[in-house]
C-alpha cells in the first residue's frame, strides 16, 4: 500500500528557497561593459570585493565577463581594491 | 605583413589638474599617434573630470577619454609606448572588441523597440456567477 503522507512530509521538511537566476541571463546581455561601474557595484561588497556567484546567483559564464569588467574597471579607477571606509 | 585591422578601444585618464586646452592636445596627440600609424578613430568620448576611486600618482581627480578605433595590432605597442612616456596619462587601457561587445554595441546603438504593452488581462469571468437576487414577487 502507498501511503500517501511520506513525501507530503518530505516536502514540507524543504526549506521554501526562491530560485535564483542569473541577472545577465535574464537581460540577455551578452557583454558586460567595464564602463558600467553603477552596475557593476552592485557584485562588490562594501568592502570592493567581488561577491562570488553562489550568493548572487549569476551563471558561471557571466560570472567570468562580470570579473574581468569589474577587474577592468579597477585598474582604471571605476573601482576602488579596497574601500575607502575600511582604511 | 598581414595589415589586417582590428576594433579597438582605449580609455585613458589625463591629469584633472590641466586646462580643458591641454587637455584636448593630449587627446590630440594620442589621435596622431593612432592615425599616422595606420589606424582611423571611430568615435572619441570624453567622460570628463571625474573622481578616482583611489588616488593614483597622489591625484583623486581625473579626466577620462575612451577612443574608439580600428587599426592593425602594430599600432597598440606605438600606443601604449606614447602613453607611457606622456607624464600626463596616469592611466590607460586599451582591449580589443571582441564578436561580442561589438554585437552589443550594434544593439544598444538601435534601441529596441518599443515592448508592446502586455495585452490587457482580459477580465476573468467570476467563477462563481453572483446570485442574482432572484426576489419572489
Amino acid at each position: 500500500m502507498i501511503t500517501p503522507r511520506k513525501p507530503r512530509r518530505d516536502k514540507e521538511n524543504q526549506i521554501p528557497r526562491k530560485k535564483r537566476t542569473c541577472r545577465f541571463c535574464d537581460a540577455k546581455d551578452i557583454y558586460i561593459d567595464y564602463k558600467d561601474e553603477k552596475r557593476l557595484q552592485r557584485f562588490v561588497t562594501e568592502q570592493g570585493k567581488i561577491i562570488p556567484k553562489r550568493i548572487t546567483g549569476t551563471c558561471a559564464k557571466h560570472q567570468r565577463q562580470l570579473v574581468q569588467a569589474i577587474k577592468r574597471a579597477r585598474h582604471l579607477a571605476l573601482l576602488p581594491f579596497v574601500s575607502d571606509s575600511i582604511r | 605583413m598581414d595589415k589586417t585591422k582590428r576594433k579597438y578601444e582605449t580609455t585613458f585618464i589625463v591629469n584633472a589638474s590641466l586646462d580643458d586646452t591641454q587637455v584636448d592636445s593630449v587627446i590630440g596627440r594620442v589621435q596622431d599617434t593612432i592615425t599616422k600609424n595606420g589606424g582611423t578613430i571611430a568615435a572619441i568620448n570624453k567622460w570628463g573630470r571625474k573622481r578616482l576611486s583611489y588616488p593614483i600618482n597622489k591625484k583623486t581627480n581625473g579626466f577620462y577619454v575612451n577612443i574608439e578605433f580600428d587599426a592593425p595590432g602594430t599600432v597598440l605597442a606605438l600606443l601604449e609606448r606614447s602613453f607611457q612616456l606622456d607624464e600626463m596619462i596616469l592611466r590607460y587601457l586599451t582591449i580589443v572588441l571582441d564578436r561580442k561587445a561589438l554585437k552589443a554595441r550594434a544593439a544598444a546603438a538601435v534601441p529596441p523597440a518599443p515592448k508592446e504593452e502586455p495585452a490587457p488581462v482580459p477580465a476573468r469571468e467570476p467563477l462563481f456567477a453572483e446570485p442574482k437576487d432572484e426576489k419572489k414577487s
